[in-house]
């Protein structure tokens, strides 16, 4: 096929996705925070002028991550790369997916934020202008991961391919474009949860600005820890991806980015839901700002375990030897073992940090009874792991496996489905769970006296919620090994 | 690394039967066997008012077993009757599931077959003890709730609680130890492995061999009342 | 390697059996979770009913699970039938 075709209709696509893509979450977060405007002015008529006028600033703010995908999509369209060589059609795709699905996140989570911010003024309209300081500081960190986006997008457009042979390494520039992009969605939108909760418990207790400020960017700081993670794979993706290689080392590239990009999105939501509870609890509880931070930072690092399995993955599929002849199932097995623990890790990431956060509440409740709420959180926590556990058993499974007979479709395909239906059927029992246990922790802050109780009740309802995972690992081993 | 998930076997032929035995599964079982006679012989010789550790031990976890299973059927007499069951399924997989902290022993539950056993046994004491409590007629209307039609459907749904109770020990413990085996192999066994042979034999395997305990026991409950 | 169309049939079913299998077990999984938490919630209100509410969220996830079976049955069925 002729370059310049290959390079335009990748630009074209890129900019589709771009735009398309990077538009949702904005116009999601703008639109809370014009609903959270109206019932402010609802709630104090005489104050609509700085109500609006509050309500544009923040909107303008969460518009920042749509005019950076606007600007990657006019980018697209309108320059010329079909000088940079073959690849740059897979660069200008991966840059769209980057740019557009990393808009996501930071636009709803900075929208989140600037509601939130409207409402906690409506309550305390004296503390109008300290209420802007604050919304713009959450915004502004929860943009990050759409910057990290807009860098990546910015690499994959603006790179020399030329002379590069078009496979392996325009794998490894989609996988770079998914990894990012995915990766931005969790930590953006966490990050804008905190933010939002930050503006509300300042809302509640003007006095306890500072901490909760300084609780707010800890928390967002590590919320950010996922789309670093993927910000780094990105990176090498980029920068170690072979240019020499078969079939292999380009499903491999490309499911190291779809392992760490689909696996940071759990994990970040759920440490933004954690920091969200955390600066709640901070707002009721103001005595234990040390304690709250220490259950937030362990109920944030037990939530990214996760995504830490995903990236392990990513570096083993990255660094893996692929020497030997290219054999379709093979090749689907390697996408198939980044799939499986990236949609794996969404389930137990996420529940983990719902966990995590009503442990926070129960700390606020029964603050004498800290110890036995850590105890909870964690155990709810190590056993709300058990679907990602089986995540990344399969995919070790599919990396290490035997493919020496049988290169058919039906077999290939086989390997594929195994590692979709583990990794989409990881991803309610991990929610499922981190509810379950998030429930036992706020019965114990009810009646402290009943914690075995409710241990054994979390323990079997846990057990039963997964038994939709077990049955999905089932279909996994049949797919691998029977069929 | 390529041997994950290959069984040691022991094959012959019986009596014109071609028998397939898992020999690594076999020999730790036994060695799971051996190790709690010897803790009951130590625990039951001479008894007395002031236990020695062995005998404390043993009285812990009997009382806690015994408290645990009375609380869910809801009266002592019904309780005792399936102590026995119930409290030897736990022991059985709870030291099943650290022996890999041994070195050269692996758990037995890392084999489907040893799970799944458990689990139909589980299946039929459930069954049995419902016909029994409930007469075989009230037993087979159970199936056609809500309407007869979706009698295959329950039927399929009993069957699944089997794979689901089996399969969900397996995969933590199989889970377990390739994590431990890949990840030593990435970092040399260095540092790491100690404390996932820790997280993954004593902390999920105390707790999967609670959970398929509690849930037997469940099951039976559900099926009497 | 030839690609014949009985051999589309059997890669497509497989494909099916994951996807069926994967996102067949999304919801029941969230609502067995939901179900879990909110007993728990209940027992922590009213200990003295503890069977009672276990027994009711037992028969309630059973029900929810419901859903996760039938996509088990559909995807053995692509795997093994179809």
């Amino acid at each position: 096929m002729d370059v310049i075709f290959t390079v335009k209709t990748g630009q074209l696509l890129g900019a589709g996705l771009a735009m398309g893509l990077g538009a949702i979450g904005a116009a999601l977060g703008e639109g809370m925070t014009g609903g959270y405007a109206n019932v402010s002015i609802s709630r104090r008529t005489e104050m609509s002028s700085p109500f609006t006028r509050n309500m544009l600033v923040a909107q303008a703010v969460a518009e920042t991550s749509a005019i950076f995908a606007l600007m990657v999509a006019v980018l697209l369209l309108f320059s010329d790369m079909s000088g940079r060589g073959v690849c740059a059609g897979a660069a200008a795709i991966g840059a769209g997916i980057a740019m557009g699905l990393g808009a996501f996140g930071s636009g709803i989570g900075a929208g989140y934020s600037g509601g939130e911010a409207i409402l906690g003024v409506s309550r305390q309209p004296e503390s109008a202008s300290q209420m802007t300081t604050t919304m713009l500081v959450g915004q502004a960190v929860c943009q990050t991961p759409a910057i990290f986006s807009l860098v990546i997008a910015f690499m994959l457009m603006f790179k020399d391919y030329s002379g590069v042979n078009a496979w392996p390494y325009s794998g490894c520039l989609i996988g770079a474009g998914i990894a990012m992009g995915f990766g931005a969605i969790g930590s953006g939108w966490g990050g804008g949860q905190a933010g939002g909760s930050a503006c509300r418990g300042y809302a509640r207790q003007p006095k306890l600005r500072g901490p909760i400020v300084t609780l707010m960017l800890v928390g967002q700081a590590v919320s950010q820890t996922p789309a670093i993670f993927a910000l780094l794979v990105s990176i090498m993706l980029m920068t170690i991806g072979p240019t020499e290689g078969n079939l292999l080392v380009t499903m491999a590239f490309l499911g190291a980015g779809c392992s760490i990009g689909l696996g940071a999105v759990g994990s970040g939501m759920g440490n933004g839901v954690t920091a969200e509870a955390a600066c709640d609890a901070l707002s009721k509880e103001s005595s234990l700002s040390k304690s709250i931070m220490t259950f937030m930072l362990v109920g944030q690092a037990i939530g990214q375990t996760p995504v830490i399995f995903a990236m392990v993955v990513s570096l083993l599929l990255m660094f893996g030897n692929y020497d030997q002849a290219a054999n379709l199932p093979y090749a689907m097995a390697l996408v198939s073992a980044g799939l499986c623990i990236g949609l794996g890790a969404i389930g137990s990431g996420y529940g983990n940090g719902i966990t995590s956060a009503e442990a926070c509440d129960a700390l606020a409740v029964r603050p004498e009874k800290s110890p036995a709420v850590m105890t909870f959180m964690l155990v709810g926590q190590a056993v709300g792991q058990t679907p990602v556990i089986f995540a990344l058993m399969v995919s070790f499974m599919l990396m290490l496996g035997n493919y020496d007979q049988a290169a058919t479709l039906p077999a290939a395909m086989a390997i594929l489905a195994a590692g979709i239906a583990m990794g989409f059927g990881a991803i309610g029992p991990g929610i499922g769970n981190g509810i379950t246990a998030g429930g036992a922790c706020t019965a114990f802050a009810m009646h402290p006296e009943h914690s075995s109780l409710y241990m054994r009740t979390m323990l079997i309802a846990q057990a039963v919620a997964q038994s939709t995972a077990i049955y999905a690992l089932v279909i996994a081993f049949v797919l691998m090994f029977v069929v | 690394m390529e041997d994950i998930g290959v069984m040691p076997h022991w094959v012959f032929d019986c009596m014109g039967v071609h028998v397939v035995l898992n020999k690594e599964t076999l020999i730790m079982t036994w060695i799971v066997m051996a190790m709690w006679i010897l803790f009951a012989l130590l625990a039951s010789r001479n008894t007395r008012l002031l236990p020695n550790p062995f005998q404390g031990t043993a009285e812990l976890l009997v009382g806690t077993w015994d408290q645990l299973i009375e609380d869910s059927l809801g009266e002592r007499e019904m309780g005792r009757k399936y102590f026995s069951f119930i409290c030897t399924i736990f022991l059985m997989f709870w030291i099943s599931n650290m022996l890999g902290l041994i070195p050269f022993l692996s758990e037995p539950t890392k084999d489907i077959n040893t799970t799944l056993s458990l689990g139909v046994i589980g299946f039929v004491v459930a069954h049995y003890s419902g016909i029994k409590a409930k007469g075989i007629g009230t037993y087979l209307k159970g199936y056609a709730e809500p309407i007869f039609f979706m009698a295959p459907l329950n039927i399929i749904g009993e069957f699944s609680k089997v794979i689901s109770i089996s399969f969900r020990l397996f995969g933590n413990i199989m889970g377990g130890s390739i994590i431990i085996l890949v990840v030593s192999y990435l970092v040399y066994s260095l540092v790491l492995p100690p404390f996932l042979y820790a997280f993954f034999g004593i902390f999920v395997g105390t707790i999967q061999a609670f959970v398929f305990t509690m849930l037997t026991l469940v099951y039976i409950v559900v099926q009497i009342k | 390697m030839d690609i014949g169309g009985a051999d589309l049939i059997r890669a497509a079913s497989f494909i099916g059996a994951g996807l069926a299998m994967g996102l067949g077990a999304i919801g029941p999984g969230i609502g067995e979770g939901f179900v879990g938490g909110k007993a728990c919630e209940a027992i922590g209100r009213n200990p003295d009913e503890a069977g009672l509410l276990t027994r009711t969220m037992l028969v309630a996830q059973a029900v929810s699970e419901s859903t996760g079976i039938y996509a088990l049955v559909v995807a053995l069925l692509l795997i093994f039938v179809v």
